[in-house]
């Protein structure tokens, strides 16, 4: 069938009538049609060079062996050999000769806090201010002393958690397990609040004092200063995890304690968990 | 005028639709029929504990996947902040996975381990008391729950139906297991590891050891994403083949 030209526009029609009306034929632009066939052969070409479509036994891998794995596999180890790089210092040098790099902390200071905000601000705050459970580690008291190595060691390995050479520290639930009478625990509680220098009622606190050598002092000291081979903190000074009122430290004593701190080797890299030390230690100065 | 040909004949027209209709239908369906060439041979991947599963069944109740996903993907900002990327065989066991596709919050694919149970606990009861800022909704009710476990066996034969395999003494046990796992003094707690393997964490989870609360579940499960797998054994170049 010959197409019908429409004498008015000289146009093509599309053939078909309605009540004498009759539809011009208007095909999609030329350029159209070539975008979408170039799309399909794109597509084409993609499939060869991309892996595309699971085999029976193996993905279709495509010609030029891509894989997403693969590349975010080589841009992280690249990522970690650039940081290696930037960051040697932290790994080669001791703490002594980093701390009297006087040029370490202003150059490092701010990007290294972009690994504490993303790890450990969540429990010690954006600034290490701590808050209730969870301690400060601006102020100079430490559990398990002060010195740097031994801080990398409480990151590396954490304190009661699932790392096998974690460090250890629990408070026992003196009240609750029945250890101790409650009469004795109310008795403690006073001497406790004597030697941290609260309002106290001397008396009980002076029966405490025999309870708290028998009971308490094997981990916290004779003198309740803590002691850093057990984590045991000072109740002599002002910081404290678990609040120092009159019915924290009672909850303390029948509930017990036992913090977590989560062990990050593995998480972290050792120079990153070096770099954490320093940033804690840049606090102190 | 090419098409005035296909369009005059309905049967070779109809035959026309259903055959391109057919390639969409191919491409979606065709790569289920493979899917053991998609899930990777892992080390450490076992069903979840009942404890686990009531405490993602939580997860979902409470549409955590609308905020957060599970799912860490292969760009090196995602595997720098927040480890290895997700693998296949991380959600074989899942029913629906849990990948979600909005980060309101952060992906929490590998939260397991990373913060104690105390702060998820308090972070959960009190968002903003921790994370100043954070316009995560508090779910304080969760310690006050007691976790339903009755249902548990149930709950289990029905995930065992649609692939998960659980065997029958699993199965059988599911409560008394729920009940173990956040039970710090159980003596039975070896059979949990014969059971479900080595990877369990038995511990009271909210703080509160008398009292099964679905904020034990909850933190239960939230400590054990991502724990799973062994990746000191896996062969990088055979996963991302």
């Amino acid at each position: 069938m010959k197409p019908e030209i429409d004498p008015h526009s000289g146009q093509e029609t599309t053939g078909h009538e309605w009540n004498g009306i009759k539809e011009l034929n208007h095909p999609i632009p030329r350029v159209f049609s070539l975008w979408l066939w170039a799309s399909i052969l794109c597509a084409a070409i993609l499939w060869v060079l991309y892996p595309s479509f699971p085999g029976y036994h193996q993905v279709l891998g495509g010609v030029l062996g891509y894989s997403s794995r693969g590349a975010v596999n080589d841009a992280v180890i690249k990522g970690q050999e650039q940081r290696a790089e930037a960051y040697a210092k932290f790994a080669q040098e001791d703490y002594e000769t980093l701390l009297n790099d006087p040029a370490l902390k202003a150059t490092y200071q701010d990007e290294i806090g972009v690994l504490f905000r993303d790890n450990c601000a969540a429990c010690h705050g954006r600034n290490g201010q701590g808050q209730l459970e969870f301690p400060n580690l601006r102020d100079d008291h430490w559990l398990w002393s002060a010195d740097p190595e031994e801080i990398q060691y409480t990151l590396q390995v954490g304190i009661n958690a699932d790392h096998e050479d974690t460090r250890m520290a629990e408070m026992p639930p003196f009240g609750r397990d029945e250890w101790l009478e409650q009469a004795d625990i109310d008795h403690v509680i006073e001497y406790v609040l004597q030697i941290s220098n609260q309002p106290h009622n001397a008396e009980m606190a002076h029966l405490g004092e025999t309870i708290f050598e028998e009971n308490c002092a094997g981990c916290h000291g004779d003198a309740g200063h803590g002691g850093y081979e057990n984590g045991a903190p000072s109740l002599t000074d002002t910081a404290w995890i678990y609040g120092s009122s009159r019915a924290d430290i009672a909850d303390t004593l029948h509930n017990g304690r036992r913090g977590v701190m989560p062990a990050w080797s593995g998480r972290l890299s050792e120079s990153e968990i070096r770099q954490i030390t320093m940033y804690l230690m840049w606090w102190a100065d | 005028m090419e098409h005035a040909k296909l369009e005059r004949h309905g049967m070779a027209f109809a035959l026309a639709v259903l055959g391109v209709a057919a390639i969409g239908g191919f491409v979606e369906i065709a790569p289920l029929f493979t899917i053991e060439n998609t899930v990777e041979q892992v080390d450490g991947m076992r069903p979840y504990t009942p404890l686990e599963l009531a405490g993602r069944d939580i997860y979902v109740r409470e549409g955590c996947y609308a905020c957060h996903s599970q799912m860490i993907r292969t760009l090196r900002s995602d595997v720098d902040r927040y480890g290895h990327f997700s693998l296949a065989a991380e959600s074989m066991y899942d029913h629906p996975h849990q990948w979600g596709s909005k980060r309101t919050g952060p992906d929490l694919a590998r939260i397991g381990g990373k913060y104690s149970d105390d702060w998820h606990v308090a972070h959960l009861e009190r968002p903003r008391a921790l994370v100043p800022g954070s316009v995560m909704p508090g779910y304080a009710f969760l310690s006050q729950t007691r976790l339903e476990t009755d249902h548990l066996s149930v709950a289990l034969s029905a995930l065992s139906r649609a692939g998960v395999p659980y065997s029958e003494e699993q199965i059988a046990l599911a409560e008394f297991d729920a009940f173990s796992q956040a039970d710090p003094e159980a003596t039975y707690d070896q059979d949990l590891f014969v059971r479900y393997g080595e990877n369990v964490q038995i511990r009271d989870f909210d703080g509160d050891p008398n009292f099964l609360s679905e904020m034990d579940a909850l933190v239960a499960y939230l400590q054990m994403l991502g724990t799973l797998v062994n990746f000191d054994n896996i062969d990088a170049k055979e996963i991302a083949r």
